[in-house]
């Protein structure tokens, strides 16, 4: 029992004491073991668990396709799929190169022709010069996945020097190395499916803004506006945007918050039109139609930044301590063993 | 002012003293402001822990996205629907995700008392470990281990986006009722919030990453914003120690409010002139 109770909280105070502290403490193995130990720790630990978890996904993926569970064939391709990939990562390399010794270089012209039958060469004229300068020894910049491909293409350019030879890229490059079947994998069908979900975001961005910026109060109706000016001010034409268009549009906000408090339609209307009447006449009597002239609070990119730089920063910066100042108390908590979640 | 006041404020500042004798030789030069200010934080939240402990009534302002989870299991027993917990898509190694396995035990009892299904899809293989063992307790606690099985906690991908594409398909597969959010999320905490959103269930988020608050907000029935997401476990649990530290934490709060309008203060009144003295450089801030 205190081997399960009572030794992971000391394990958990003492450990977490001495990182607080580490931090602090003028010795260089102190440091050494906060800064970079104290982490690999962490993913040495975290590596060896992605086994529980890899095993645990094959299980219950194996179990649903055993027990023809609902939706089972979905689980044949997760299952295909981690086979091919521990195929590809472990057990075959398929990063397959050439290297051509002695090379005759009154065949570097025709060499290129056939090197871009299957590598996209961007610019032959520089594989020449490459070619050209390691005469003696030249490893051809395609990665072919099967040893026979990469063997039938030496074979046809057998006669263009005097060696030609095949092999295979060492364990652990392979998965880094472009054209391997592992980076085949990796790049045309993972990144895509990545990349798809990814595009999702926009479609979803979409329908949460709708939602968002339907008015319903007066919250709502602050969002969607101030929504709009970033929206139009962080786009070029936005900076197209007139100065009467701006004021007339301000004038007419500020009539929507007095609305409520003047029963006198007529009223209310006056004032609005006289108001813009009045700016008006004032832009029109100043020269804001001159960039200089105009005041910066007529033009959109300039409210946009405002807007971005004091109430939105100053919410964010007050959202941030708060989770600084959480993320403090949570971590003492389970520094002193209050808290356990382990 | 209480003994124990004194007497955690005079360990603290023996404490501070003890490293301004001993700054540049024994501690870094160069780190006072964050070690006094771990102690200072440290003395106040343990004072307060200690006060709850004996006794000292402490109030906590309702926090509805709280209040809701029982209210949201509830709704997914009567629908005879599952619950769906999602953790984040961090390790252990950050807070977000430790209060968010704190949650998820409250949540695990709830529905290990009312007998519904839960479902804990992980993103990281310790946080699938740690999950299950705060699962196995919670149906413990409830008098319902018969109830826990290993697999209602189980590991998906490491990987972000394949993570949020295995959550989707199980929400629009199982169609769970409640949906819960408590963790670190990046990128796909919308993708997730919309999609749970489109099924019709009850979903309640929180985070620490501030930036991903604004789309929970959007998507989700109640989300925890910033502290209330930390306090939460506290507030869930009512035991008087944990309720100390969000006390402590308020006040904290509060002490950084009055420094940050203080040094607003001092640094206008020297940039107007008025006087020489900087207070920035004097706290070692600059």
């Amino acid at each position: 029992m205190f081997l399960k109770r009572q030794m992971p909280v000391i394990i958990a105070i003492g450990v977490g004491l001495f990182i607080l502290f580490g931090h602090f403490v003028n010795n260089e193995n102190v440091q050494k073991f906060v800064n970079n130990d104290a982490t690999q720790w962490f993913d040495i630990i975290a590596s060896f668990a992605i086994f529980l978890g890899a095993l645990n996904m094959l299980k219950l993926q194996v179990l649903k396709v055993v027990k023809k569970q609902r939706n089972w064939q979905y689980s044949i391709l997760a299952i295909l799929g981690f086979a091919f990939a521990i195929f590809a990562g472990f057990f075959f390399r398929g990063a397959n190169y050439i290297t051509i010794t002695d090379i005759d270089s009154r065949s570097v012209p025709q060499l290129v022709q056939s090197i871009s039958t299957i590598y996209k060469v961007d610019d032959p004229v520089l594989m020449a010069k490459g070619i050209e300068g390691s005469l003696a020894s030249y490893e051809i910049p395609k990665i072919f996945i099967s040893k026979s491909s990469a063997e039938n293409f030496a074979v046809s350019i057998a006669g263009m020097a005097k060696e030609v030879s095949t092999d295979v890229k060492p364990w652990g490059a392979h998965v880094q190395i472009e054209g391997s079947l592992f980076s085949w994998m990796f790049f045309k069908i993972f990144t895509p499916l990545s990349s798809t979900m990814f595009a999702l975001l926009a479609f979803f961005v979409a329908s949460a803004s709708y939602r968002a910026f339907r008015i319903r109060n007066f919250e709502a109706t602050l969002l969607l506006v101030a929504g709009i000016i970033l929206m139009i001010g962080r786009v070029p034409i936005g900076g197209l945007v007139p100065w009467w268009l701006v004021s007339t549009l301000m004038i007419f906000g500020i009539g929507a918050l007095i609305a409520p408090l003047i029963p006198d339609k007529k009223l209310l209307f006056g004032i609005i039109f006289g108001g813009i009447i009045i700016i008006t006449s004032l832009g029109m009597y100043l020269d804001w139609h001159v960039a200089v002239n105009m005041p910066g609070i007529l033009s959109l990119p300039n409210i946009s930044e405002w807007i971005f730089d004091y109430p939105t920063a100053a919410g964010s910066r007050a959202i941030m301590i708060g989770i600084a100042l959480g993320i403090i108390a949570t971590s003492f908590r389970i520094i002193l063993g209050i808290e356990r979640p382990f | 002012m209480n003994n124990k006041l004194l007497a955690i404020g005079g360990i603290a500042f023996i404490i501070i003293l003890m490293y301004r004798g001993a700054y540049g030789f024994l501690f870094i030069a160069g780190n006072a402001p964050a070690f006094v200010g771990v102690i200072i934080v440290s003395a106040t939240i343990f004072y307060y822990i200690d006060a709850a402990k004996s006794g000292k009534e402490i109030y906590l302002r309702p926090i509805s996205g709280l209040n809701a989870i029982e209210e949201a299991v509830g709704r997914a027993t009567e629908m005879g629907k599952s619950v769906l917990f999602v953790p984040g898509i961090a390790d252990m190694d950050q807070v977000d995700t430790v209060a968010g396995i704190n949650i998820l035990g409250h949540v695990a009892e709830i529905t290990a008392k009312y007998e519904t299904d839960l479902n804990v899809p992980t993103c990281r293989a310790i946080v699938m470990e740690s999950a299950r063992e705060a699962c196995r307790e919670s149906y413990l606690r409830a008098g319902r281990p018969d109830l826990y099985y290993d697999d209602m906690v189980h590991y998906i991908s490491d990987d972000q986006f394949a993570y949020a594409a295995g959550v989707n398909g199980i929400m629009i597969r199982e169609k769970p009722a409640a949906c819960f959010y408590q963790g670190k999320f990046y990128a796909e905490s919308l993708l997730l919030a919309e999609t749970g959103n489109s099924i019709g269930a009850i979903q309640i988020a929180g985070t620490g990453s501030a930036s991903q608050i604004p789309f929970f907000v959007t998507a989700c029935d109640y989300t925890l914003i910033g502290e209330e997401f930390f306090a939460a476990s506290a507030y869930l649990s009512n035991k008087p120690e944990l309720i100390g530290s969000i006390k402590g934490q308020d006040i904290v709060k509060f002490m950084v409010m009055v420094l940050m309008v203080t040094i607003f203060v001092f640094d206008a009144f020297r940039q107007l002139g008025l006087f020489n003295f900087n207070i920035i450089t004097f706290l070692g801030l600059s």
